[in-house]
């Protein structure tokens, strides 16, 4: 899963992620392209999240651990 | 840059895989003169106020036509037409929003025939696809104003490419057909007159569609000719007595029925109706034929053909849209047009504002300014938070950071603008730190869903003024560059201040208000309490 996330968020963000891409440390990652990649991953992983959790998606971690969540959730 | 687009909602998402750049919200002020084409992107706006809707929908055609005086007419300006995808029919009024609906379309078509460059593309096209409960999702609308369903940029790209390529494509002139498994069933040759499959049952009834199909393209002024391997003595016999057979030698401009190769055939073809080979579009059931057309003459357009009969319906519709669309008025016919043309007569069509002092007058625009209290101070943090792009500083507080300025004496001001059309609620924020006889502009930004109307300007002019009124002698800023708020890197040269230091991303100003002249636009109304 991290692997696919990564690829999305690099897809969106055109540029190279890492374990550690934030939206503080990655300059591409603005409040456009944030929306742009939660559509991505809803469509990919199936999943919906709140307003809220879209808000608090700030890094990759924390979007593997929420889609993480979901799935278990299921 | 290929586009720019005209737009009052978040849209980029749609347009993500051209190259393209935005106006602001509702935001006419600035034109991307280098832009190779314009695009006009206005949906109804989403308000609840039927009233309000409907006339903010008549505003958009103001703002369109001041556009359109204001962009080169050598450049394409792609216009959609409005939808208004959230409609709630029960409630009093939706028919005024009807009748600016029809208001706002067809004026777009008067001024498609005013102004040769306007292509008007009907976005009714691509939704009506759509039940209205796919076309929004409001989770996104409410956070980021994308009234439109982002899931459906994918499919919304496709519909926009062929458009675009309709309204550019020069339309193709002549139809260039082979006859046995093309125009009819067999080969007239082994099968003879009656044999071939045309009219009756399937599949000569597919052919039959086929050929009339063909015959209306023929009335729309595309110039017909055959290339086919035939003996013409039994093409002219088949003609002559196979009454099912539509297409007849009257209805071609040219023939070629002979055994010579079909690419010295289509030459002679070009040289003879006296038209470019990059004209042609040649249609051949035969792969070989067609292989050979594409590597010799690779200017004539060679689709590939169905295998089926019963997929001609398919195939005509793709040839007929693709190269013979006539792209005038989108896919309004005729007699509209020549409605249209009346009507465009009628009313003479002209700008209601002559530029954009005239129209932002008309927006009776009321900016109120406060200083921020226990209530406004939770916003005005928020504010700081997410400002980019229109922001000098780009400082980001909590409210608790604010109320320890306040407690330093600081004077922090929000503005709040409200237009003829609605309230925006606070979109603006000045944060002054106070220094004796001298302020510091530690902050100064706005929201830019207001932008373009020189509400910037004008705040500014107020901070300066009030500022003056106070008894302060001077004013320091600073501009400090981030990757977004580049459109403000000259702001506080436009009100007199100078640069005193200018050192990596950080450009810092002083203003002495003594020297300076502040002039308060008229546009405007002030409230300040």
């Amino acid at each position: 899963m991290k692997e696919k996330i990564k690829e999305i968020a690099t897809e969106v963000f055109e540029v190279q992620v890492h374990d550690d891409t934030n939206q503080n440390n990655c300059e591409n990652w603005d409040s456009l392209r944030h929306l742009n990649f939660i559509i991505e991953l809803e469509t990919e992983f199936d999943v919906s999240f709140e307003p809220e959790e879209i808000a608090s998606m700030t890094s990759l971690s924390i979007v593997e651990s929420m889609i993480q969540e979901k799935s278990n959730n299921i | 840059m290929e586009f720019f687009i005209f737009r009052n909602m978040t849209i980029e998402r749609f347009f993500s895989k051209l190259k393209t750049s935005f106006s602001g919200y509702e935001d006419i002020s600035f034109i991307d003169q280098d832009a190779e084409r314009y695009i006009w992107f206005y949906l109804a706006p989403i308000k609840t106020d039927n009233k309000v809707i409907s006339a903010e929908i008549r505003n958009y055609i103001d703002l369109l036509k001041l556009t359109i005086s204001r962009i080169p007419s050598s450049k394409t300006f792609i216009i959609f037409t409005l939808s208004d995808i959230y409609s709630i029919n029960t409630i009093t009024g939706a028919n005024d929003i009807k009748e600016a609906v029809k208001y706002y379309n067809s004026t777009l078509h008067e001024l498609a025939l005013e102004h040769n460059n306007i292509k008007v593309l009907d976005f009714e096209n691509f939704l009506s696809r759509y039940s209205s409960t796919e076309l929004i999702d409001w989770k996104y609308y409410f956070i980021s104003q994308m009234a439109l369903n982002p899931r459906l940029s994918n499919p919304f790209h496709d519909w926009f490419k062929k458009q675009v390529k309709s309204i550019e494509l020069k339309r193709k002139k002549c139809l260039i057909l082979d006859l046995d498994n093309t125009l009819w069933g067999g080969i007239l040759g082994e099968d003879g007159i009656e044999g071939i499959q045309i009219g009756g049952d399937y599949p000569g009834k597919a052919f039959l569609m086929f050929q009339k199909q063909i015959e209306e393209l023929g009335k729309q002024g595309v110039i017909l000719a055959v290339c086919s391997k035939n003996n013409i003595e039994d093409v002219r016999q088949a003609w002559s007595l196979n009454n099912s057979i539509v297409l007849k030698e009257n209805h071609f401009a040219a023939l070629k029925i002979n055994w010579v190769n079909k690419a010295d055939n289509i030459k002679e073809l070009a040289q003879e109706l006296n038209i470019g080979l990059d004209s042609m579009v040649f249609l051949d059931d035969n792969p070989s034929e067609r292989d050979l057309i594409k590597t010799v003459i690779p200017e004539v357009e060679v689709p590939d053909f169905p295998t089926q009969p019963y997929m001609l319906p398919e195939f005509f519709k793709s040839i007929a849209e693709k190269y013979f669309s006539i792209y005038n008025l989108t896919s309004e016919d005729l007699s509209k047009t020549k409605q249209y043309k009346e009507n465009a007569l009628r009313n003479n069509v002209k700008s209601t504002f002559t530029d954009m002092n005239d129209y932002i007058r008309s927006l009776e625009i009321e900016l109120s300014i406060e200083e921020v209290n226990n209530i406004t101070i939770v916003r005005a943090a928020q504010m700081t938070q997410k400002t980019n792009q229109f922001n000098l500083t780009t400082q980001r507080y909590t409210d608790t950071d604010l109320s320890e300025m306040l407690n330093d004496g600081a004077k922090i001001y929000t503005l709040s603008v409200k237009d003829k059309f609605g309230e925006s609620g606070i979109t603006g924020l000045s944060i002054c730190k106070l220094n004796g006889e001298t302020v510091d502009i530690d902050s100064f930004l706005l929201s830019c869903r207001i932008l373009g109307k020189g509400i910037e300007d004008a705040f500014m002019n107020w901070i300066l003024n009030e500022l003056k009124l106070l008894n302060f002698k001077a004013v320091n800023s600073k501009y400090i560059s981030t990757a977004k708020n580049i459109q403000v890197k000259d702001f506080y040269e436009r009100f007199g201040f100078e640069i005193i230091s200018e050192s990596g991303s950080i450009k810092s100003y002083s203003l002495n208000l003594g020297d300076v002249q502040i002039n308060l636009s008229d546009n405007y109304k002030y409230n300040y309490k």
